[in-house]
């Protein structure tokens, strides 16, 4: 095996982290011109590794120590490098000059953590590739805005996320200690996923390992009681990158943590689903009625992020389905919902950041009074925006909805959890109705009140191109989500392969070994 | 029929107008101003081309008639089942496609000339022209789609820019007003309209055209039960409530008039060729339901006949142009439920088609009239144009005597032979029909020597002109079709009519296997015995030929009526009008029915509407408050926690985690 046909399954990181020196070195020239460059060569390198992911279809990870390639790591480098450059049309102008390097370097390193994320198939490259998300953002929150506000954000998130890192890789190496190895998954020998297939979850090793695995997991993606940090770091940050706060590291927890259940055949102890159950309801409860109390748009969407956690781990614990439609997998409906989620969350911070009042940055509702009259194109992608958050139709965030919430509802009575699961699906539909009210409220100001003064449309070409793809892709997604739900459903084809072992060791009959290792 | 022709070409003829809307809405206000017409142009005349395409293929395909091609699924209803987009292509698709994209690409020609005053584009230009490509859009989708669901979002997409182009002047009271009754009323017809869908799907458990008519022609339900006669009766009057509202049938009528308060050209396009046709055509794709119900039939055809008559009544006195051509239409859609009400639905069809041409002909010559009187439209103010303007005139006396029945125009040919099919089915709805139609070519001309005949008189101050040639050339090609349309249900024929023609032609076998299940039940209906007494003389004596020559005498005498009346002794008309005072009144107040609906629903509704206001101000807003001060309070509460402290944030992770850690070991071990 040649080097080249051995590194081409990571074409698509490689092109990635290959942009990141150059753009780190241009970011470094005295020219102005060559500076002005990079947010276009950020471009070009994120369409390159598309182009990458489109023609390494032979995904042979044999030639590579822990990693692994299934359908899931397709899909998601299809998404994260989709939306990667959406991303980098609404943080088009974020950086100061002279920060173009870092910042848009510092862009490509998460993006590329995020695709590594999907392709771990070990516990150590799993934590480096989650932490090279995380800490180029705790940087990027610094970068994205000369203010006070902004270093104490970025001191915070660093602090904490730093916190969250140490107790998942405490976690880690409970794993390590029940398994003997780090890998997670292997057709043959030593394994995580053998290792539970033999002695079950029920394993103080296992049980404490996957606790804080998980826990530190949920501070990426801010559920209760790891979400503290989000309110004020979306607040403090720049709005183009609290869009981005709220994708990448959502989705590589959202990934780690289907892995990390794959791994443990989704057949988690009661006491962790009714641990993961209860965090569910916390999140969004707490996500939910705290975001009604405020007045500024950015901690708005910071907690309606939290609530927005929540609904997906009611996916996360239905878990995937085999043979039925996309309807009753909760694992396709997370990873359609994410991609929703992420669009609608980021063309509402693009019109927060394509907004100015009186020289500031708009922020609070009052800023975006009578936004209609002042630039009516916004307001009605802000509204869509808000509408799909709601969950309304004709958005595609009221599919994304429909489908978290029926994949609970359709489980069948023999799964153990049936009673639990459709109770916090009827929990979910309660908090949407609530959360109906400050997404409304976010409509209603830009379409009811009176301008205020000193309303003003600022930005340029790029971030408004990419909050348009943002406001009709919730539209078009409504109208035509066909072919993004078959995708993220036959994503979850490698990870759904053991879940009639799930209900084998929940108490059915018949355990049908073929499916677990040897 | 190619399959895949059929799917690209359907495809292309919905979006291209939708992507010429968002163009001319997107790009209107600050790129194409004055040229925003050029997208939805072009985006119409491709949509003319897919139709023009799909008709061929239709036209040319042997055995099978019908076609559905799936485009896309849309959303999973559970295991391995979909709610599919698709499309339905067979002949009465074809058909409304020609005629919906044919007449709104003239459409857009005239307005491009109409929406200007001296030469400059009026205040919303654009916003005109993205409707209109929205509302293309929405008509094709109506027409093509494969399902009811399709159905139902094209019904109400229709209605959406219906509204919108009916208070497309919407700093104007009495269009705002408009729109707003358009839009309420339709509510109504449309709530029984999608009661109607449920109830197909509660009882076929599908959407799919094929699916539930295949059902219903075997009379059984998804269950496999039979499928009562009443159930039938309930979801045809259902659905009936919709074509009630959409078509402007009787009671739901009352918007139609009003709703000539948007511009001309919509007047034309939606409000007299496509949209408000969209009932017919719904009538006649669901032909399968409607035909196992005799009552359905029964109340399709009475209302119809009724609203023919009454609509023309009132067209008989009004002196707006607008107004008489819109009573006229409400009566000639009347016409058309007549036909399918007595099992004719190729005559209605037939008469949908060259109802088309010459009403969409008529009132882009009264939006003519308007352009050059300075927007009055009421001939009182204005009359003998012909000399000023000869082609609105010409054109306008070919549509006018198409209208009216004139031999061997269009209308005749149409009209005629839904009167004879109601013969066949009862004499009084023949009746009915004749004696509308002698209405008919008396309001009609005397609209025509009103305003273009006598002293030539203008109102003050307006520059009165002939219109221009984006305004001309659609009039002059709708009047040829306004002569020559009808001949595509006509055969020739020795010894027929005029020793000629054959009044059953291409047109008839053509929509043959979309009428079938009329067929099918109609002749069964009428074998029943549920033929009227009396039709049975009228079939034996006054042969179809018969007929033709009585309808022909009729129209002839009504315009020669209005010719005395209005051209050659106005004094005599005078004198009727004196002499039957209270008549006159109530006519020209249109029955008082505005009045009424004002004073015995809108009111008590605004008076229930207060105190429900008040009932949700005081008790509703009381329960909601007191209900969402439990989460209110528990931000509250919580806000605590959030204290922007580092230290207590981290403090409350790893308390948080320590007390998972204890729930999850106690809850593990014990």
């Amino acid at each position: 095996m040649t080097l080249t046909e051995m590194l081409m399954p990571v074409a698509p990181e490689l092109t990635l982290l290959i942009g990141v020196c150059a753009v780190f070195l241009l970011g470094v020239s005295k020219r102005p011109a060559v500076r002005s460059a990079i947010a276009p060569l950020t471009l070009v390198i994120l369409l390159g590794s598309l182009v990458a992911t489109a023609m390494c279809s032979d995904l042979d990870a044999s030639g590579l120590v822990g990693l692994a390639f299934d359908e899931l790591t397709g899909y998601v480098r299809w998404i994260t490098l989709a939306m990667g450059v959406l991303l980098l049309l609404v943080n088009w102008r974020v950086p100061t000059d002279g920060e173009q390097g870092e910042y848009f370097g510092l862009m490509l390193c998460s993006i590329a953590g995020v695709l590594l994320t999907a392709s771990a198939n070990d516990l150590v490259v799993l934590f480096f590739a989650i932490e090279l998300v995380s800490v180029p953002t705790y940087v990027m929150v610094a970068l994205s805005r000369t203010d006070q506000r902004a270093s104490e954000a970025a001191l915070k998130y660093f602090f904490l996320g730093a916190l969250s890192a140490a107790v998942m890789v405490y976690g880690f190496s409970f794993l390590y200690g029940l398994a003997g190895t780090t890998t997670m998954m292997a057709s043959g020998g030593d394994s995580l996923q053998a290792t539970f297939a033999e002695v079950g979850a029920i394993n103080a090793f296992a049980v404490v390992g996957l606790l804080l695995a998980m826990a530190g997991l949920s501070f990426k993606v801010a559920v209760v009681p790891f979400h503290a940090y989000a309110p004020d770091v979306y607040e403090g940050a720049a709005s183009p990158l609290t869009g981005l706060l709220g994708f990448l590291p959502k989705l590589a927890g959202f990934v780690a943590l289907i892995r990390l259940l794959t791994v443990c055949h989704w057949a988690l102890p009661d006491s962790l689903m009714w641990m993961m159950w209860i965090m569910a309801v916390a999140t969004m409860i707490f996500g939910n009625v705290l975001a009604l109390l405020q007045t500024n748009v950015k901690r708005i969407l910071a907690y309606s992020s939290i609530s927005h956690s929540g609904y997906m781990m009611i996916g996360l614990l239905v878990g995937p389905v085999l043979g039925e439609g996309p309807m009753h997998d909760g694992v396709a409906a997370v990873l359609f919902y994410i991609v929703i989620y992420g669009l609608m969350n980021l063309g509402a911070f693009a019109v927060l950041s394509g907004l100015n009042v009186r020289g500031e940055a708009a922020e609070t509702l009052d800023d975006l009074a009578g936004l209609s009259r002042r630039a009516p194109m916004m307001a009605i992608a802000m509204a869509v925006c808000a509408f799909s958050l709601m969950g309304f139709p004709p958005t595609a965030g009221f599919l994304g909805k429909v489908y978290i919430f029926s994949s609970a509802f359709s489980l069948s009575d023999a799964h153990p959890f049936h009673g639990p699961l459709v109770t916090l699906a009827v929990i979910g539909v309660i908090n949407s109705a609530i959360g109906a009210v400050y997404y409304l409220r976010i409509a209603g100001y830009c379409f009811l009140r009176e301008p205020g003064d000193g309303l003003k449309r600022v930005g340029g070409v790029m971030p408004g191109l990419g909050l348009a793809v943002c406001s009709l892709a919730m539209i078009v997604l409504f109208i035509r989500p066909t072919d993004l739900v078959n995708r993220a459903k036959s994503a979850t084809a490698s990870v759904g392969s053991s879940v009639v072992t799930r209900v084998a060791v929940a108490g059915a009959e018949t355990p049908p070994s073929d499916t677990r290792p040897q | 029929m190619v399959e895949g022709t059929i799917s690209t070409w359907s495809m292309l003829i919905m979006l291209l107008p939708l992507l010429g809307a968002v163009l001319a809405g997107a790009l209107g206000p600050t790129v194409l101003k004055g040229r925003s017409h050029w997208p939805v142009l072009l985006g119409v005349g491709g949509a003319l081309v897919g139709a023009v395409v799909i008709f061929g293929q239709v036209r040319d395909a042997h055995d099978e008639h019908q076609m559905v091609v799936p485009l896309y699924d849309w959303i999973s209803t559970g295991a391995g089942t979909w709610f599919s987009v698709s499309v339905l292509v067979d002949p009465l698709t074809s058909i409304m496609l020609l005629v919906v994209t044919g007449v709104s690409l003239l459409v857009v020609i005239y307005a491009r000339g109409y929406m200007r005053d001296h030469n400059e584009p009026v205040r919303g230009y654009e916003r005109f022209f993205a409707y209109i490509g929205l509302f293309v859009f929405s008509m094709c989708a109506l027409v093509l789609g494969g399902n009811f669901l399709l159905l139902y979002l094209g019904w109400e997409a229709v209605g959406l820019c219906s509204y919108l182009l009916i208070g497309f002047y919407y700093d104007k009271p009495a269009a705002a007003a408009a729109a707003k009754k358009a839009f309420l009323v339709n509510r109504i017809g449309d709530f029984g309209f999608g009661l109607g869908i449920l109830l197909i799907y509660l009882t076929f458990n599908s959407l799919d055209y094929q699916t539930v008519f295949a059902m219903v022609e075997m009379g059984f339900d998804a269950a496999g039960d039979k499928v009562s006669t009443g159930r039938f009766t309930a979801i045809a009057l259902l659905l009936f409530c919709g074509a009630v509202g959409k078509s402007a049938q009787f009671p739901l009528y009352v918007w139609l008039p009003d709703a000539m308060e948007g511009p001309s050209p919509v007047s034309a396009l939606i409000h007299a060729a496509t949209m408000v046709t969209a009932g017919v055509y719904m009538v006649v794709r669901c032909g399968a339901i409607f035909a196992a119900s005799p009552t359905a039939m029964a109340v399709v055809a009475c209302v119809g006949a009724f609203t023919a008559f009454f609509a023309a009544t009132m067209a008989l006195v009004q002196t707006d142009m607008k107004r008489i051509l819109a009573y006229s239409t409400v009566s000639q859609l009347g016409y058309m439920f007549l036909g399918l009400g007595v099992f004719a639905a190729e005559a209605a069809v037939f008469h949908l088609y060259t109802h088309a041409f010459f009403k969409a002909l008529l009132f882009l010559g009264a939006g003519s009239v308007m352009h050059a009187m300075g927007g009055k439209i009421d001939f009182r103010e204005f009359g003998g144009l012909r000399r000023i303007m000869p082609w609105t005139y010409a054109t306008m006396l070919i549509g006018s005597l198409a209208l009216a029945g004139f031999p061997l125009l269009a209308g005749f040919w149409s009209k005629d032979e839904i009167i004879h099919a109601a013969f066949a089915q009862d004499w009084l709805l023949g009746t009915v029909g004749l004696v509308t139609a002698l209405m008919t070519s008396f309001y009609t001309f005397r609209m025509v020597f009103r305003a273009f005949h006598g002293v030539t008189r203008v109102p003050e101050g307006v520059h009165a002109h002939e219109s221009g040639g984006w305004m001309l050339v659609p009039l002059v090609v709708l009047a040829i079709g306004a002569i020559f349309a009808g001949y595509a249900g006509v055969t020739m024929h020795p010894g027929g009519f005029v020793g000629l023609f054959e009044p059953h032609g291409w047109f008839h076998h053509f929509l043959e296997p979309v009428v079938e299940p009329f067929k099918v039940n109609g002749v069964g209906h009428v074998a029943a015995g549920h033929v009227g007494e009396g039709s049975g003389w009228v079939v034996a004596h006054l042969s179809h030929y018969g007929l033709m020559y009585a309808s022909s005498a009729l129209a002839l005498i009504g315009i020669g009526i209005a010719y005395v009346l209005c051209v050659d002794s106005p004094m005599l008309a005078a004198v009727i009008r004196r002499a039957f005072p209270r008549t006159h009144e109530v006519l020209y107040n249109k029955y008082y029915v505005d009045e009424a609906c004002i004073r015995w629903i809108v009111e008590p509704l605004k008076r229930a509407g207060r105190f429900c206001v008040g009932v949700d101000n005081f008790v509703i807003d009381g329960i909601v408050w007191f209900v969402t001060a439990v989460p209110r309070g528990l931000g509250w509460g919580l806000r605590g926690l959030q204290q922007g402290a580092l230290q207590g944030y981290a403090a409350s992770m790893v308390v948080g985690l320590a007390l998972l850690l204890v729930i999850v070991l106690f809850g593990t071990w014990t």
